[in-house]
């Protein structure tokens, strides 16, 4: 057998998987997508109601957070993770590996049993933050539990580690002797980074940004959790249509924008990068 | 007072009887290891020279201390006369050619070579056309420019590092073994191409390598390297002829080295008047061979082991009183394993060194 029909073979069980599990819930939910608005037949005459109504019925403000938030997340994500990567990759074995595993630990316990512990740390008069602040500082500060600020912290300490460790990954494929060379011929440290470091590190650093940005497009439950009433996301919005509102095909024409926003970003992003240069290595 | 006041400058110009990089006393340690220890060398302007010594001998160490990827835990670095012990590399007028090579893979040739003149602000017009000069001089030609450099052959690769570092026009060039992964044709074409750069340019070349070969190549002058300490320098011709010490005649290639003791070769129990007690060493092309033991003519008896025939003369290797030993003699020579022969030399031909 050729080796080319040996890995579809070998593909197959998996591609059955994502079909069943995957591509068919995708594919009934666009087409719920196009039924008449709070109604649950699936073999009606086809309308574009729904995406009319989500362009004009206030979903605006929603999908702006939802984006803003994943853009604000993936860069602040990006710029923390880049020093912690270059660091522990220079740590190599002392010590990185007792880091690392603090960083990723965190990972196991459930979202909203870390968002709650955040919310005691951020409450006002009697937090974590807030009360230490006084007492240690006499200084007062408002809430930033409730605001977009708190769900904004909430969003970067839960998706750092993705942003993380493919940029760990990325980090590793810079050789030091390139350093060196740009160092020597002149290049200061600013420099090496923009013409050395970061394009080398490329593939690491765009894998950590689409998990961070996808990730922080389909997250509520740091607005729920930390934001009150400060911020409506658009995950929240189709939560509502589907359960409370009873409104399927509206929450499914929501669902298929966030889709398509996430495939605009994704897409052109990994054509440009060279996922075997970061598994071989 | 002329003289005083020019070496006062800050400027960085040739000054007529001063070194072009003066290393005064530089040592190294990495815990309790001393990769280098106290070595002091003047290094001329416009010279090549050469470092050499086998792996560990701290020279790749000497080396990134030399171009400021290193700094050393004791000593100075003067580069016509100013300290830059220092000074950070991508200040000092020096590049390096690395034996990686380093070049940026994720850039075309082109990119490369203009690196240097894109780190200090020039315009990219300008620096393409440097860039196009630059790939003519190493023989690649302007066509290269756009090439990715993940398409060059190794001898490729090898050029465009070489003009990626001309194009900082750096005073004092720096190459770490950067031919030591090629095949034997190339390296003794890059060779002898590096040397004749070197000559056109009058820059001074610092090359390291663990070939004496390839030093004696293309050197002006040569340093030998052991344990972290400069043991001998010299010009080709000293080192080949007058090696100071057994590491640097066996370091050399295939001598012979025999002891010496109350004026005789206690080994081949031969005088050797008026020699001092220590070794000598004997190059193979100075035994001579007569076949047959006849007794008589000064000497010993040894028997031939084998015969190794190198083209332009045959190696042999005997069975000597002193254990192996080596001769070289004229391709014509007619001679089998499993011969006897009574082996000389003249006494003059014995270099003696002290240990």
């Amino acid at each position: 057998m050729s080796p080319g029909r040996t890995g579809y073979l070998f593909a197959l069980p998996v591609a059955l998987f994502l079909l069943a599990g995957f591509a068919t819930p995708i594919g009934i939910v666009a087409w719920y997508s196009l039924m008449e608005p709070r109604t649950f037949a699936l073999t009606a005459e086809t309308t574009l109601t729904n995406y009319r109504a989500a362009f004009t019925e206030g979903y605006g403000p929603p999908f702006f957070w939802s984006i803003t938030g994943a853009v604000a997340t993936t860069l602040a994500c990006a710029l923390l993770a880049w020093p912690t990567a270059k660091m522990l990759h220079q740590l190599a074995g002392r010590g990185a590996a007792v880091l690392t595993g603090l960083i990723a630990v965190p990972i196991f316990v459930s979202e909203s049993v870390r968002l709650f512990g955040m919310s005691l740390f951020l409450m006002p008069g009697g937090g974590i933050l807030a009360g230490s602040l006084r007492a240690l500082f006499d200084v007062n500060i408002g809430t930033v539990l409730n605001t977009k600020l708190g769900v904004f912290l909430g969003m970067v300490y839960v998706h750092f580690p993705f942003m993380l460790f493919p940029l760990l990954l990325g980090v590793a494929l810079i050789p030091q002797d390139r350093r060196d060379a740009a160092r020597d011929l002149g290049a200061s440290r600013w420099q090496i980074l923009r013409e050395v470091e970061l394009p080398l590190a490329m593939p690491g650093l765009i894998i950590g940004a689409l998990l961070t940005f996808v990730l922080c497009v389909g997250a509520n439950a740091e607005a729920a959790i930390l934001g009150g009433q400060a911020i409506s996301v658009v995950t929240r919005a189709i939560e509502q249509r589907f359960s409370y509102a009873q409104d399927w095909p509206m929450g499914a024409a929501l669902t298929m924008l966030v889709v398509a926003v996430t495939a605009l970003v994704v897409f052109p992003a990994l054509a440009r990068i060279d996922l075997n240069k970061l598994i071989r290595r | 007072m002329i003289a005083a006041d020019l070496s006062m400058t800050q400027d960085s110009r040739p000054v007529l009887g001063q070194a072009a990089l003066s290393l005064q006393g530089l040592s190294r340690s990495f815990g309790s290891l001393q990769a280098l220890s106290s070595v002091s060398l003047d290094i001329e302007e416009g010279e090549f020279f050469t470092i050499v010594g086998p792996s560990g001998s701290g020279k790749t160490t000497l080396l990134r201390i030399l171009a400021g990827l290193d700094q050393p835990t004791e000593g100075q670095l003067l580069l016509r006369g100013r300290d830059i012990t220092r000074l950070a590399p991508n200040k000092r007028p020096t590049a390096m050619v690395f034996q990686s090579l380093a070049l940026f893979d994720h850039r075309t040739v082109g990119e490369n070579v203009g690196f240097a003149l894109k780190m200090r602000g020039i315009a990219k017009a300008k620096r393409d056309a440097r860039a196009r000069e630059l790939l003519e001089l190493v023989r690649l030609g302007a066509e290269y420019f756009d090439k990715p450099v993940t398409q060059c052959s190794g001898g490729e690769r090898q050029r465009v590092a070489l003009a990626r570092v001309l194009a900082s026009e750096p005073e004092i060039l720096f190459f770490d073994e950067p031919l030591s992964a090629l095949d034997y044709r190339l390296r003794k074409t890059l060779e002898v191409e590096l040397r004749a750069l070197q000559k056109r340019t009058g820059r001074t070349f610092v090359y390291i390598t663990h070939s004496l070969e390839e030093a004696m190549v293309m050197s002006d002058r040569i340093g030998i390297m052991r344990d972290g300490q400069l043991v001998q320098v010299g010009s080709p011709a000293e080192i080949y002829g007058r090696p100071d010490s057994r590491f640097v005649a066996s370091f050399m290639g295939e001598v012979n080295i025999l002891k010496v003791a109350e004026g005789r070769l206690p080994e081949l129990d031969l005088p050797l008047p008026g020699t001092p007690d220590g070794y000598v060493v004997l190059r193979p092309e100075a035994l001579r061979l007569e076949e047959g033991t006849e007794t008589g003519a000064p000497g010993f008896a040894a028997r031939v082991a084998e015969v190794f025939r190198l083209g332009s003369r045959v190696q042999l290797h005997l069975e000597s009183p002193a254990g192996l030993m080596i001769a070289e003699l004229p391709a014509e020579t007619q001679i089998r394993p499993g011969a006897t022969a009574r082996v000389s030399f003249a006494p003059e031909a014995a270099h003696w060194v002290a240990e």
